[in-house]
């Protein structure tokens, strides 16, 4: 479904030295699939989600997602983000509108749906993330949990094929961290193919098809949870999970 | 402190200034004979306007047609100079070195260089061009000069969003028009509310300068009152007393708005 090859991607940061975030970066990533990322900060694994629907660019190689080259000039950048879902660190839910206007806005804004329809989309997925009570409530009324799982319901509301989440706990109150996760297992247990860059190990075993570990912009590791947790081959791997477990 | 406490203050403060310059005045022994009876029918009379039009009624006098002309000036010039400004502010940000140089020189030139000259410029050079008439040259040039502010003003609003929230709507599908339109600006004139009414409360006083292009407005028509009666002081304290009350409504409808739109805060 998503086919990653030889990706470069280089920042300059304010003081104009260069950043390497990816560095001849290749993966593919199956429908389906639960792919997780870890890593220790500044190995590039947000910048990986962020060339996915192209919020950053990449500088070379090629990503091809459901058959489509998204750098091509002719590809609609729009509707290829249709189709990838983001939640991200910091949720980026729309503080001027109501929990149920920022699930439906793309909706009726991009798909054109009427306000029913909309409604009723919105509807099942607060649902479905257990926050349909606060439909007509202001994000800054939410707790950081609910937050999240508003903005997982926003992500979802457009359909995508595949679900990116960026750090989504990161953010949180430990205990917190918990409702969001559950959110995202169900998913993942229905099937849905998402990336998701994470420091949760737990549901790394729990969940993950495989699980990636970065280091500098290139991949060092990468096989099952349960490779990862009894016999982890790189020393940079040892060391990391070492560190956080 | 609630408001009507201290609006009360502001009231009772200007009373007390305005009756010790009065009675400065009259300790000084300046010989001036104030005519306040004269103000009313300079704002409102009974009677013919003239012999082309001798019908008895209730008729503006000339304070009060300056009054609301520079009213019309003012609405209309705040009106184009939101359009323009928000469109400018938005070519500010632009990636497209074209569009962010044209914006910029726009600003620049005309921040810098003095309303009243941008006024003779438009009118006699522009306007005889065009064939404009002095309400649209002059409309045209307070627009013109209001958008530049505004401009500025507009996109450190935009700037002042958390770029999440840009990522967010492209992320959704959304286009860069549409992720503005529906998310960034709303917040940006959220937050640009306070500058933006001192903006437009400068721009009816700036308004005053179009008088230089005979166009009839508050400022003007004071003058002519003046050099008709010679009641200068009873007539200006009068014409700022009319500023006054536009650029106070001004102030009054902001708060009002700001306070309206706090409910998702």
């Amino acid at each position: 479904m998503i086919k990653a090859r030889n990706i470069y991607k280089t920042f300059k940061t304010t003081d104009r030295r260069e950043v390497k975030a990816l560095v001849n970066f290749s993966t593919d990533i199956k429908k389906g699939e639960v792919v997780v990322i870890i890593g220790p900060s500044g190995s590039g694994k947000s910048t990986f989600l962020r060339c996915l629907n192209r919020l950053d660019e990449i500088d070379s190689g090629e990503i091809i997602i459901d058959g489509v080259n998204i750098n091509d000039k002719k590809a609609n950048i729009n509707k290829i983000r249709e189709e990838i879902g983001m939640v991200f660190q910091l949720f980026n839910l729309f503080p001027h509108k109501t929990v149920f206007e920022n699930v439906a806005l793309a909706l009726i804004v991009v798909r054109k749906k009427s306000k029913e329809e909309a409604l009723e989309i919105a509807r099942g997925l607060l649902n479905k993330v257990g926050i349909l009570e606060k439909e007509n409530v202001y994000p800054a009324q939410l707790s950081g949990g609910q937050q999240q799982r508003v903005a997982i319901a926003r992500a979802l509301a457009m359909h995508p094929k595949i679900m990116m989440f960026d750090e989504a706990t990161s953010a949180l109150d430990p205990e917190m961290i918990g409702e969001v996760l559950e959110v995202m297992k169900t998913l993942a247990r229905e099937g849905m193919t998402m990336v998701v860059v994470t420091h949760e190990m737990g549901f790394a075993r729990e969940v993950s098809d495989r699980v990636v570990f970065m280091d500098e912009g290139q991949i060092v590791e990468e096989g099952t949870a349960e490779h990862f947790f009894t016999n982890p081959i790189h020393e940079r791997t040892k060391l990391f999970l070492s560190q956080i477990l | 402190m609630t408001f009507s406490k201290r609006s009360l203050i502001t009231l009772v403060i200007l009373a007390i200034i305005t009756t010790a310059t009065y009675y400065f005045f009259a300790r000084r022994g300046i010989t001036y004979i104030w005519h306040w009876e004269r103000i009313p029918e300079m704002l409102f009379y009974h009677g013919p306007k003239s012999a082309d039009d001798p019908v008895v009624r209730l008729r503006m006098g000339i304070l009060m047609i300056g009054f609301v002309l520079t009213l019309k000036i003012s609405i209309a010039s705040t009106f184009f100079g939101i359009i323009i400004g928000t469109v400018v502010g938005i070519a500010r940000l632009s990636n497209e070195p074209m569009t962010k140089g044209l914006s910029l020189a726009y600003v620049e030139v005309i921040r810098n260089t003095p309303l009243l000259v941008q006024i003779y410029i438009i009118y006699f050079f522009v306007g005889s061009m065009l064939r404009l008439s002095a309400f649209a040259a002059g409309t045209a040039a307070l627009s013109i000069f209001a958008g530049a502010y505004v401009a500025e003003i507009v996109r450190a609003g935009i700037q002042s969003i958390h770029k999440g929230q840009m990522e967010a709507s492209r992320s959704l599908g959304m286009t860069y028009a549409q992720a503005m339109r529906y998310i960034i600006l709303p917040q940006a004139f959220k937050r640009i509310i306070p500058p933006l009414a001192g903006q437009f409360i400068s721009l009816i006083k700036d308004s005053s300068l179009v008088s230089v292009i005979a166009l009839a407005d508050l400022m003007f028509q004071g003058q002519q009152a003046v050099a008709r009666t010679y009641h200068a002081f009873e007539i200006y304290f009068t014409v700022a007393f009319l500023y006054l009350v536009m650029t106070f409504t001004l102030s009054m409808a902001t708060q009002y708005i700001e306070k309206r739109l706090a409910i998702s805060d």
